[in-house]
Formats: C-alpha cells, structure tokens, sequence
C-alpha cells in the first residue's frame, strides 16, 4: 500500500513537471550538463584504457622485458640522464638469464631493427627484423601459421633463416607459398622457413610487417656493441622478477646497496602506469562535473522555493484533506529528485552522443565504449542532488501550517 | 444522541506584530451527530477561526476540545490530519480544486491519503460524483466546469472517505442564488442521509438552512448553547 502512495506521488510529480516543461527544462539544464561530462570523460577515458590495454597486450602477457631503458612516462631529465649512462645490455645477461633461471624457463633476446626486404623485383620497406631465440614464440604466445619457427640449432649455427609475418609475405609472395623461398634482407639472402600467424593493429600501426631471423645472426647486422632487450616468460605466481633481478645484478657486477642498472619491463606495468595517469585527469574532470552539478543543485533548490510558494493553496488542500506533513515533504522531495534524474537522463543520452561523435572522428581508434557504472554514478549524484537540493524547499512546504497555506492569496 | 463535539472555553489568540488578536474568547459549543448547525456572525466575530478549531485545521490557544470523546487540543500535527482524514469533509468558498487534474483525480485525492487502492480510488470517485449529478463531468478539468459544478466537485471530494463531520465555508459565497441552493439542496441531502453538517456564513438565506444557529459576536456565542 505504501508503495501505492510513491507510486501516487511520483505521477502527481510528473504531472507537475510536464505542466511546466520549459521550466523545468532550463532548471535542470546545470544537471544535464554536469551529467554529460561525467559520461563523456568517462567513457572515452574508459575507451582509451581499453585500447590501450588491448594494444599493450599484443606484447604478450606475462611477458617481462629486460631493457636498457625503463618503459613509460614522466622521468625527469636528471633521472633520463642517468639511465642513458647505463651499460648497454648485451647477449651475455641474456645467456646468463637462460642458464641460471629457475623460475622461468624461456628466454629470448629481442634485437630489433628496421630494414629493408627484397624477392626478385618485389620489395618490402621498413620491415621490423627482430632477431630472436627459438623461445621466442612461446614467449610472446605467437605461434606460425605455416612451415616452423626458428630453432634452437638454427641460432647455434648462425643460419640465415626468416620467419615472415603476414604483410611482408603479402608484399613478396603475393601468389606463391614462400616457403623454402630465398628473400634478401638489407642484402643477404635467408630462406623462408615459416609464415606467422596474422596479428593485427597496434596503436595503429600493423603488427605484422616483421620478420624473425636468428638473434646470432641479428648480430651481424647490429655488430655486438648494441644494447638490446630480453624477453622473460614469467609464469604465473612466480617470483621471476625478483630472480631476473638478482642474476642480472650478479652478471653486471652490481655491489649491494647499489641501485639497479637495467629495467624490467612489462606491459602489465605499463598499462597500470597509463591508468594512472588517466585517473588523474578523470578525477579532475568529474571534479569539474561535481561543481556543475552543485550549480545544477542550487538551480533546483530555487525553482522549487518558487513552486512551493506557487502552490501554497495547493499544499494547504492537501492538508486539510489529511496530508500529513510527511507526505507533503515526500511529494516535492520526489518532484526535485524526479526533475534531476530527467536531467540526468538527458545528460546520459547527451554524453552517449559525444561519446559516439569522438569515436567516429577517431575512426574507431578510441572505442564507443559507456561503462555501466559511469551511468550509475551519473544517476546517483542525481539522485543525491534531488535530495540534497530539494529537502529545503520539501520541507518548507511540509511546514506550512494549513490555515495559513488555505489563506494564501 | 451522542455528543459530537464538545468545546469549553476555547480561546484562540493570534499575535499581529507587537499586539495580540483575541479571535475567540471562551467559546463552548457542543454538537451531537448529524445535527445541521450554522454558524453565523459578522465578519471579524471569529467564525472561521471556530471553524478552523473545529474542523481540526487549527488548535486552540487554551481550552478544551472533545472530538468523538477525545481530547483534540491535545494532538500533534500527524494526530490533527489523521482526524481530518477520516472524520472530516472540508467545502471551501473558492472551491480549491487542483486546477490540472480532471474532476475524478480531484475528488480521489482524499483518498490517495487514506492508502486507497488505486483502481478503487477512480471507481469511488466516479460513484460519487454521480450521486452529486456530475456523472457526466468525471473527466473535465476544473476550467471547463460552471462554479456550480466545481463546488459540486468538491462536495464529492469532501465526501471521499466518507467523513461524518462535512465542513462548508461559505459554500455559496461565489454562487448566483440558482446555483447556491443547490449546493444547499445537497448537503441538506447529506444531512438527511445522517452526516453532520456545518456551515459557516454570513448570508441570511444559506444560515436558515440550518437546523441550529450559533452566532458569534467579537468571539463569543451569544445567546445559549
């Protein structure tokens, strides 16, 4: 039965606000606006994350990077230069970490450099070689879509052999399988021994124009004075970071008390950085949202002092006939939390748009993307604010004493 | 008959800036249900503050107040609109109806305050409407009705939960005379059916329908009681 009488009011309150739609409109305009930011930074932020993380992933999860240079954002330039001092990482902490792991099983340096391919009069620009292990494919969780992956003897004998990704093969071999083919990198010839499986994009760019030779081999490019990157397969609940840590500190002789001179990287930790980041901003911008929706607030604060004062008469009939103040305190209550949920409302439609309009001018690049509690937050400060805003006004009226509200002109 | 109200020295003091009003000055009046009583007096004399008191939308500033043989004076403001909710029909002169809302919203509006079933509050409404002969106007809005009609609407609202006690200020006072006795003829109706009837006027004509007359002068019942 009680349900009955919100039920009542929340009509009496539609009907009220649908009397007066212009005003009620403009009132809730602070709200709309408050609501829309909150979704649209939200949701493009969320997308961004999204696409982000997706991006980073494709480097492999679980996948630790031992490098030079630490990944990520926001160095100063004392502590930049000081990393730059640091002695390169070379084949040595590689094989250290492959012999004395115990934690981890597969290791494989990563030397990347971008290079030129040929086949007969066909070409491929700027292709990304990456000398690698045999480990390597089960590092990255990549696997080959045709022939074999490199192996472990063809690192030992320093073959001239290449595991093509999809565009490269698509560049040369557009109508032949490649396999057992002879390709010219920057020069000298390899043999085709496998074909990746496709990858797709990565902060736009094709993750499948690449090729992987040999990391002995690599070397003969690069010479050995070359810092370079090692790809750990840290599996889960291990404390392989830890040991990478103290091996590579025995290796590179480091003292103890000595701060560590490598960085190990992952892209776990890189995504995590990036969040932050973009955490800071989302709470900046929701703070700007919150101070819209206070000026909203206070919008509903007023129009409902005028409507109370409005419908004195009202509210005096409604008392003599037996409204108990707490029912007339419930009745605009519910009217100031109905006025801001349209807006909220509105707003969430509004945001939706912009969400929409951004990713379709970003070609899809940030997703369209509205988290769920984005609009139940957005909600709920409506929500809150109807209360907040309009307990005043509610209560002003639940107040008024019958015979002063019955002779109210 | 059993003794509907009874009220022994009721003042009712209002302050006005730096003075004091004395609007009713030890009033006793004593109503036995369905009597038809009048009130009556020249303006000032403190009829509508008596009827306030009565009609429990006002409390008295010292005094007693015996309602259906308890003591109202003593009651807070839920306790005072829980009476009028059940005890109680107000009929104003201006009508005050709720001027968006068709004719049956109006006249169910009591009844949304004493937790009616929804379906039901509209069929009452409409039946009672009928029995007040606007079986054709349930769905009019109040602009779109006569004053007679309007007043008939909020007879019917009054009615809604059935009170025994049917309180009409003025009821007439914005009616041509045609329209005025009907509105009479109605709660002379009303009273015959066995509710109890107050009217508070200061017209000749709608006071003789009353089967009792309390005057009041200057806040006092003049004459006995």
């Amino acid at each position: 039965m009680f349900s009955g009488f919100l039920l009542e009011i929340l009509r009496s309150s539609v009907e009220s606000i649908k009397a007066n739609k212009l005003r009620s409109f403009l009132t809730t305009l602070g709200i709309v606006i408050g609501v829309m930011t909150v979704i649209g930074v939200m949701s493009v932020i969320s997308g961004f994350q999204k696409y982000i993380a997706t991006s980073f992933s494709q480097l492999g999860a679980n996948v630790l990077y031992v490098s030079k240079y630490p990944w990520g954002f926001g160095m100063s330039r004392e502590e930049w230069k000081k990393i730059q001092r640091r002695e390169d990482i070379g084949l040595k902490e590689a094989e250290a970490l492959k012999e004395y792991g115990t934690s981890f099983k597969y290791v494989s340096p990563s030397i990347l450099r971008n290079m030129k391919m040929e086949k007969d009069d066909k070409e491929a620009e700027d292709v990304q070689i990456e000398g690698a292990s045999e480990d390597f494919s089960r590092i990255t969780n990549r696997e080959v879509s045709l022939g074999r992956f490199l192996s472990k003897d063809d690192i030992k004998y320093m073959r001239h052999v290449c595991v093509l990704g999809q565009d490269v093969v698509n560049a040369l071999f557009p109508e032949e399988n490649p396999i057992g083919k002879k390709v010219k990198i920057q020069g000298r010839q390899f043999s085709v021994i496998g074909i990746m499986k496709e990858k797709g994009k990565m902060m736009g760019q094709s993750m499948d124009n690449t090729a992987f030779i040999p990391y002995t081999t690599m070397t003969a490019f690069t010479g050995k004075r070359i810092s370079i990157n090692i790809a750990v397969y840290a599996e889960e609940g291990k404390e392989t970071e830890e040991e990478i840590r103290w091996i590579l500190r025995g290796v590179r002789d480091l003292k103890p008390g000595e701060e560590d001179d490598f960085s190990i990287n992952s892209s776990e930790a890189l995504i995590s950085q990036f969040n932050q980041m973009t955490s800071t901003f989302l709470m900046i911008s929701i703070a700007i949202a919150a101070i819209s929706l206070v000026v909203g607030g206070i919008g509903i604060m007023n129009i409902m002092l005028v409507s109370v004062s409005e419908r004195t008469r009202e509210i005096g009939v409604r008392k003599a006939i037996g409204a108990k103040s707490g029912e007339i305190l419930g009745q605009f209550l519910m009217e100031s939390v109905v006025i801001c949920l349209f807006g909220g409302f509105l707003g969430i439609i509004l945001g939706a748009s912009l969400t929409k309009l951004i990713s379709l001018m970003s070609n899809g690049n940030v997703p369209f993307h509205i988290p769920i509690w984005s609009i139940i937050l957005g909600f709920g400060f409506c929500f809150t604010i109807g209360v907040f805003f309009g307990y005043y006004p509610a209560r002003k009226a639940s107040k008024l004493s019958p015979v002063e509200a019955l002779r109210y002109e | 008959m059993s003794e509907l109200i009874k009220m022994r020295d009721v003042t009712k003091v209002y302050p006005l800036g730096q003075t004091e009003v004395h609007a009713l000055r030890g009033v006793n009046v004593s109503i036995k249900k369905g009597e038809f009583i009048s009130i009556i007096g020249p303006s000032g004399s403190g009829k509508s503050t008596l009827m306030h008191i009565i009609g429990c939308l006002d409390v008295a500033t010292s005094g007693t107040y015996f309602l259906r043989g308890k003591d109202v004076s003593k009651m807070d403001g839920n306790q005072l609109a829980d009476i009028r909710k059940e005890f109680i029909g107000f009929i104003f002169q201006d009508f005050y109806l709720l001027p968006d809302v068709p004719a049956w919203y109006n006249v169910s509006l009591p009844m949304i305050y004493n937790r009616v079933a929804p379906k039901e509050r509209k069929k009452k409404a409409v039946v009672i409407l009928e029995s007040v002969g606007l079986g054709d106007r349930v769905n009019h809005l109040p602009n779109q009705l006569s004053g007679g009609e309007r007043q008939r609407v909020a007879i019917a609202r009054a009615l809604a939960n059935e009170p025994e006690i049917i309180i009409a200020d003025e009821p007439t006072g914005n009616l041509d005379s045609v329209r005025g006795e009907e509105i009479l003829e109605i709660l002379s109706d009303l009273h015959e059916k066995g509710k109890t009837i107050i009217i508070v006027s200061h017209e000749k004509y709608v006071a003789e329908r009353g089967k009792r007359k309390i005057y009041l002068k200057d806040g006092r019942v003049e004459g006995k009681n």
